[in-house]
């Protein structure tokens, strides 16, 4: 057993030493992690689910009436102030040509007559020809140019609900003989006071707490990310085995009293320790910089512990089905991208279709569900079907990769 | 010269492509990432069988709510399941979906008694999926709720100023306004006008996700090989070919051109291919000047190469160059905005990034497939990586030459 450790020890210490490995173990998902983070406006005050803020906008109002003041305040207004930045223009030219040279999302142009075209004249109770607000879209910025229309939008729904409610309102009393001159006036003098409340609401729940940490997206990606660079890890392992045959120092291990079942155990052990070491590093330093609580410790270094498990199984089928330490490198890479678009690491996967399917194969898929299942507040029992699928995977691919070595054996020292 | 310059650039190609695996870097992999973040798969941009999914209980079982169910199923980016609440439940617990509808039993009764009806939607948490679905659900409910608020409100205004005689009349004049609205909210004119610049292509609308997907893997899955000719420095110098090929009569200009040539090269066939790939399968509309593309791609490509030439005078062994090139390439991409909307950054963020190439060429890209560009709209980027080019190859040049 000491041997075993002994040789456990060594690899890792190798592997910890190199600073070209830690540039992929532990740079790059903590890289990535913060871009994610960046994105998501997990580092952001807002309330959004993006990193989108202060978006600048201008608003033309060339209208005289309440609903082109209205408009225009609703765009000043405390609740948006993260979210836009908005300013006014005196001329839909000059605030165009700012949109042409992409310095802002979106013009709002409101035309003189809106609130004319939508109130009737108390004298004449005419309303003016219909005009529209022209929402002056950057195509460059999309995504902030459909939240500004959207806001647009709203306005509009809700000034038209208004409209054609008191239209209404007056036309069923007309048609039912209950409109007097009396009723009309009063009606008429009370507009504003008349609610046109929802008759439907949704009530929006999440499955944990919205104040909760958990809904940080970084309790996706950092876990995501950490998963996804823990395949290069254990292929840097698998690499070694290979390493250690072509350089020599595994016949030399072998000529010593140290059987070839302590060498492979050493091995096995050297990789599944780096692994479920640079998971942990990755994790504590999540948890100090970014805050991110990841539940029950036990279950947490369970789950490390599967994981790292099932991915040291891959690394070993790599190490067992490759000739030379370069090709288990390339397919080592190749994995962890593939794994790390396939498994979730990098974007979030649909629920269903194919991909979520074959998402099971990788480590990555069910690490991401146990880690999003404790971090928003999931026992150690919510992921055991987790840890049964990591174990069986680590124990299923351990056999093949043990037979195919076998297979291998009498031409692999 | 020239034919020097071939043979490195040949013998390199042959290197490269010796093994099965750089298929995958070279093909496999930017097709699968494209499909996956273009949104094949999901999103706005995919198929009918790909919408997100929405489970709905419906124990009310009334018009109200088959005409809710109707309006979701209309509904653009969902697939709508109805199923019994116990079923529904679990499957929402083992996030088989990522929302949850419960329409409860007497929603409709509540309607028609001008009372509010409470939905239910439940969502899985750090879900993209799930804020689109509780947008939709939003809109298919305004959509409905609409005509019975006006009515209810016209009610009220009828029953202040005289009562019903009776329920039969109050309900008849209820269904009137129901009526009455739905026409006038069919009818209501259009308000809100969308308008681009001039210069922005026909079906300019919101944020195309196929397009930015498709362009943005394309430079990702570009620039990482390009900053991996880094590797083919250490390589020689490991082996020590490098210094065999300088005693040869072959200058280091014509051996680093020789390099740039192949993987530069390389890069051009991948890059059409994506671009067909794109086209194709993705249906990305990669603008109208054929020449403006050619000029984005070979700018960017020779940027790229020349920070691969740069880093490969930086690392010492192949291994160093394979994760630098690995760990830059996915950073800068991600950074740049190519795998999300750089507007999606902070501020500062923005403006700080433009430092980096992939920014620019990510800028180049979108203005071709998504803002209708032309060729002297992308000039002033297609300088700036070619000024990157010069700046990277020259540093790289110097730091050679004093190896």
């Amino acid at each position: 057993m000491k041997k075993i450790l002994n040789i456990a020890w060594k690899d890792l210490i190798i592997i910890f030493r190199d600073p070209g490995a830690l540039l992929l173990m532990l740079g790059a998902p903590f890289l990535l992690t913060l871009g994610m983070g960046l994105v998501t406006g997990a580092f952001s005050d807002s309330d959004s689910s993006t990193g989108l803020s202060d978006i600048p906008v201008l608003i033309v109002n060339q209208d005289s009436g309440e609903l082109g003041s209205a408009l225009t305040d609703l765009f000043f207004q405390d609740d948006l102030a993260t979210l836009l930045k908005p300013d006014t223009a005196t001329t839909p030219e000059i605030a165009r040509q700012q949109v042409d040279d992409n310095k802002i999302a979106a013009v709002v142009i409101i035309p003189a007559g809106f609130t004319d075209s939508i109130i009737p004249n108390q004298e004449t109770a005419q309303r003016a020809d219909t005009v529209a607000i022209e929402v002056y879209k950057n195509p460059a910025r999309p995504i902030s140019a459909s939240v500004v229309q959207n806001i647009v939008d709203d306005f509009v729904t809700q000034v038209n609900t208004r409209a054609i409610g008191i239209g209404i309102t007056m036309q069923q009393l007309a048609m039912n003989g209950r409109l007097t001159p009396a009723t009309q006036s009063s009606i008429q003098n009370q507009q504003a006071s008349i609610t046109f409340t929802p008759l439907i609401e949704i009530q929006q729940e999440t499955a944990v707490d919205p104040t909760d940490d958990a809904t940080n997206p970084l309790a996706y990606f950092a876990p995501g990310m950490a998963v996804a660079f823990l395949m290069y890890t254990v292929s840097l392992g698998g690499r070694s085995i290979l390493a250690e045959r072509d350089e020599g120092t595994l016949a030399r291990l072998l000529a010593s009293p140290t059987s070839a079942t302590q060498v492979m155990g050493g091995k096995v052990s050297g990789i599944f320790l780096t692994g479920a070491a640079q998971v942990s590093v990755l994790i504590i330093a999540s948890s100090l910089l970014f805050q991110l609580r990841w539940g029950n410790p036990t279950a947490v270094a369970l789950l490390i512990a599967a994981t790292a498990a099932a991915a040291t199984g891959w690394g070993l089928l790599i190490a067992a089905i490759s000739d030379r330490p370069s090709q288990v490198s390339s397919y080592g890479t190749a994995l962890m991208l593939l794994f790390g678009i396939m498994g979730g690491s990098f974007v979030q996967l649909p629920f269903d279709g194919p991909f979520a399917w074959l998402s099971k194969i990788t480590p990555n898929a069910w690490a991401i569900e146990g880690f999003d299942m404790l971090g928003t507040g999931g026992s150690l029992a919510d992921i055991l079907p987790v840890l049964l699928a990591l174990t069986l995977m680590a124990a299923t691919l351990f056999i093949i990769s043990v037979t195919l070595f076998r297979r291998r054996s009498n031409n692999f020292v | 010269m020239l034919s020097k310059i071939t043979a490195i650039a040949w013998k390199d190609t042959i290197i490269r492509f010796s093994s099965k695996t750089e298929l995958l870097f070279f093909l496999i992999l930017p097709i699968i990432f494209i499909m996956l973040l273009g949104g094949a798969f999901g999103g706005s941009g995919s198929d009918e069988d790909f919408r997100i999914l929405l489970i709905v209980v419906d124990e009310d079982q009334s018009d109200l709510s088959q005409s809710l169910l109707e309006s979701l199923q209309a509904s653009g980016p969902l697939r709508v399941e109805t199923q019994p609440l116990a079923e529904a439940e679990a499957a929402f617990a083992d996030k088989e979906a990522p929302a949850l509808l419960h329409i409860p039993t007497g929603f409709a009764e509540s309607v028609s008694a001008s009372e509010t009806a409470v939905l239910t939607l439940q969502q899985q948490p750090n879900n993209s999926d799930a804020q689109i679905a509780a947008q939709a659900v939003e809109t298919a409910v305004t959509t409905l709720s609409r005509p019975l608020t006006i009515a209810q409100a016209s009610l009220q205004q009828a029953e202040q100023q005289q009562p019903f005689a009776n329920e039969t009349e109050r309900v008849a004049y209820l269904k009137q306004g129901q009526n009455l609205a739905k026409t006038a909210v069919a009818n209501t004119p259009t308000r809100v006008l969308i308008t681009f610049p001039t210069t922005a292509p026909e079906d300019a609308n919101d944020y195309d996700q196929a397009a930015h997907g498709t362009a943005g893997q394309l430079i990702t899955w570009v620039f990482i090989p390009l900053l991996g000719t880094s590797g083919l420095l250490a390589f020689e110098r490991r082996y020590g070919t490098l210094r065999r090929l300088l005693v040869a009569p072959t200058g280091r200009g014509t051996y680093l051109s020789g390099i740039i040539t192949g993987q530069f090269g390389a890069a051009l066939v991948q890059m059409a291919l994506l671009v067909v790939f794109g086209a194709v399968v993705m249906k990305v509309n990669w603008g109208n000047s054929p020449a403006a593309l050619a000029v984005m791609l070979v700018t960017f490509g020779l940027a790229s190469v020349a920070f691969g030439v740069m880093l490969g005078t930086f690392v010492k062994t192949e291994g160093q160059a394979s994760n630098l090139s690995i760990m830059l390439g996915m950073s800068m991409a991600l950074l740049g905005g190519c795998w999300w909307p750089l507007e999606l950054f902070p501020p500062a963020v923005q403006t700080a990034v433009h430092i980096l190439p992939t920014t620019w060429a990510m800028q180049g890209l979108s203005a071709l497939t998504m803002q209708g560009a032309g060729l002297r709209d992308i000039l002033p980027i297609a300088a700036i990586l070619c000024a990157y080019a010069v700046v990277f190859f020259t540093i790289g040049v110097i730091r050679f030459r004093a190896e």
